[in-house]
């Protein structure tokens, strides 16, 4: 198992927003969690990448507890975090945000370019812009990007299609269906159309707890049947 | 044009401010331009912290302080070697940030300032009271140092060309860090610290760097202040001149090397010509912080850039949209 989440409790303040939550999520596997807002998916993913502690539970990566640990030590064994809100470092350039990565996972700026290449070819024409410069899209794909540089294990990735446009959609689509083949996913998405199109499994959050877990393939790829659990 | 030329000047920068401040020295004077010149090196060791890091202090003279005292006290009871002294001097202010620094950076926003001004003034007090017995309290005490080989510090032209060449060296320094992965790390902490940490980076060392040696640099200033001077007061560590190199930040640019040198330079200018014209020259500062802060935040390096990139702006979309120019 590569990732292990049992029984966890988080708590924001004195307000309980995960309850008893479990998954988990094998190797080579993309596994997806659903949910209307506030049903605390995002706070999952904060809470396996270390941005927030649960109470009690754990959180084991590849056999290893992680639980309580700060990010940039999860991040360090291989897990990588692209949040929601598409935030790049504006105020730097490209290939200054791309270094970054580059050098937290100790490889060759020239090779990270490469890696981030591979999920938007485009890259190249922008290195020497700031970042805040780019578009919605290309900050989603820039993130993902660099997210994947140094070969992580397990990508967390927050609703990667919110507000963006259709065109955009699509090639942050083919960007994780390239990816899916070499590291594991768990993708938080309200799109259920994504949903299907991608996970394995998926988890249906409501209120803070685990409510649903489809395994079945048949049921994953039915975006009707999904829609039903929300 | 412009952005061609500035790029030459910059790819030659050393040389170019060395120049500038050669050709300023005999303007202003020798010794002026010497406390011009420590003050920008302290000015550049506030703006790793300010500029970059983005964290405000209100309390940096402390650690100019640390560096003048440990400076003239370790030439007082140790042995008057002024190298010895300087050492003595940078290793104070790295201590004292490695001592305070896992407090202070921990903070942010006005728990990191107002902390600085904290312990600026524990630090004034000690030398104003608790330890006036060895610094002179307000009285000060004098340094004076041996002469070592042609380093004879009573002479101002060897005290000039040695800050000359301080000075360069730290902008060489600051720039070759600011421009290599520790800068990139320190603007992206400034923009967006916790993104930085779910990179696979442990920030609390990278600012606990930045910090330790913005704190080394600035009593280095300070020492070099006490080279120049000979002696050192209370005004040394005095927590209320902490706003000199915050206005002179903001006035010349901050998170700019050249920003930083053309603040300090203009600071002291106002602060040592304006008083001859103006009785209460520090209200005239007062408006300028205002207008600083509400119309030209970039300072006088950022609408410089800014300037020569507007300039060249038509020149480039000329070139690129060819059917326009005809």
């Amino acid at each position: 198992m590569l990732l292990s989440v049992d029984r966890i409790n988080v708590f924001y303040g004195s307000a309980r927003v995960l309850s008893e939550v479990s998954l988990h999520a094998k190797h080579g596997e993309v596994v997806s969690i659903v949910g209307r807002n506030g049903a605390g998916k995002s706070t999952m993913l904060k809470t396996i990448a270390g941005f927030l502690r649960p109470l009690t539970g754990a959180v084991k990566f590849d056999g290893e507890e992680i639980s309580g640990r700060p990010p940039d030590q999860v991040a360090r064994l291989g897990v990588r975090y692209v949040f929601q809100d598409k935030r790049v470092f504006t105020k730097l350039t490209v290939r200054e945000n791309i270094e970054l990565a580059a050098h937290a996972a100790k490889v060759r700026l020239i090779d990270a370019i490469d890696r981030v290449a591979q999920v938007y070819p485009k890259i190249s024409m922008f290195l020497a812009s700031k970042a805040g410069g780019l578009s919605g899209g290309q900050r989603q794909l820039l993130l993902i990007g660099r997210a994947i540089v140094g070969s992580p294990r397990l990508l967390l990735v927050d609703e990667p299609t919110e507000g963006l446009a259709a065109g955009a959609i699509e090639e942050v689509l083919r960007a994780l269906e390239l990816l899916r083949a070499e590291v594991s996913m768990v993708i938080v998405e309200q799109n259920l159309s994504v949903v299907s199109r991608f996970a394995d499994r998926i988890y249906c959050m409501k209120e803070g707890h685990i409510a649903t877990e489809l395994s079945d393939l048949a049921d994953v790829r039915n975006q009707a049947y999904l829609e039903t659990y929300l | 044009m412009l952005n061609a030329t500035l790029k030459i000047l910059q790819k030659f920068d050393l040389l170019v401010i060395a120049v500038l401040f050669l050709l300023l020295a005999p303007i202003i004077s020798m010794d002026r331009s010497i406390d011009f010149m420590i003050f920008c090196i302290f000015v550049l060791a506030y703006d790793l912290l300010y500029g970059y890091m983005g964290r405000l202090s209100f309390g940096h003279m402390l650690y100019l302080g640390v560096g003048a005292y440990a400076f003239a006290l370790s030439g007082e009871y140790l042995a008057a070697n002024v190298f010895l002294a300087l050492l003595i001097a940078v290793g104070s202010g790295a201590a004292t940030g490695l001592i305070v620094g896992p407090i202070v950076v921990r903070t942010t926003g006005a728990c990191f300032a107002l902390i600085n001004l904290a312990l600026n003034q524990l630090g004034y007090f000690l030398v104003l009271v608790a330890f006036s017995r060895w610094t002179g309290g307000e009285d000060g005490m004098s340094a004076s140092f041996k002469r070592v080989g042609i380093f004879n510090f009573s002479n101002h032209t060897i005290v000039f060309c040695f800050t000359f060449a301080c000075m360069l060296l730290v902008v060489f320094l600051v720039r070759r860090l600011t421009n290599s992965l520790l800068g990139i790390l320190l603007r992206g902490i400034k923009e967006n610290e916790t993104r930085v940490k779910f990179l696979g980076y442990d920030t609390f060392v990278i600012k606990m760097a930045a910090f330790i040696l913005s704190t080394t640099l600035s009593a280095f200033a300070g020492a070099l202040f006490i080279i120049n001077y000979s002696y050192v007061t209370t005004s040394f560590i005095d927590p209320l001149r902490s706003v000199e190199v915050i206005f002179a930040c903001l006035i010349g640019g901050a998170g700019s090397v050249y920003g930083a040198l053309a603040g300090g330079v203009g600071y002291k200018l106002i602060s040592n010509y304006l008083p001859n014209y103006i009785q209460r020259w520090e209200m005239f500062l007062g408006v300028v912080l205002l207008l600083l802060v509400f119309k030209f935040r970039s300072g006088v390096w950022g609408y410089v850039a800014a300037f020569v990139k507007r300039c060249d702006r038509p020149a480039e979309e000329t070139k690129s949209h060819p059917e326009v120019s005809r």
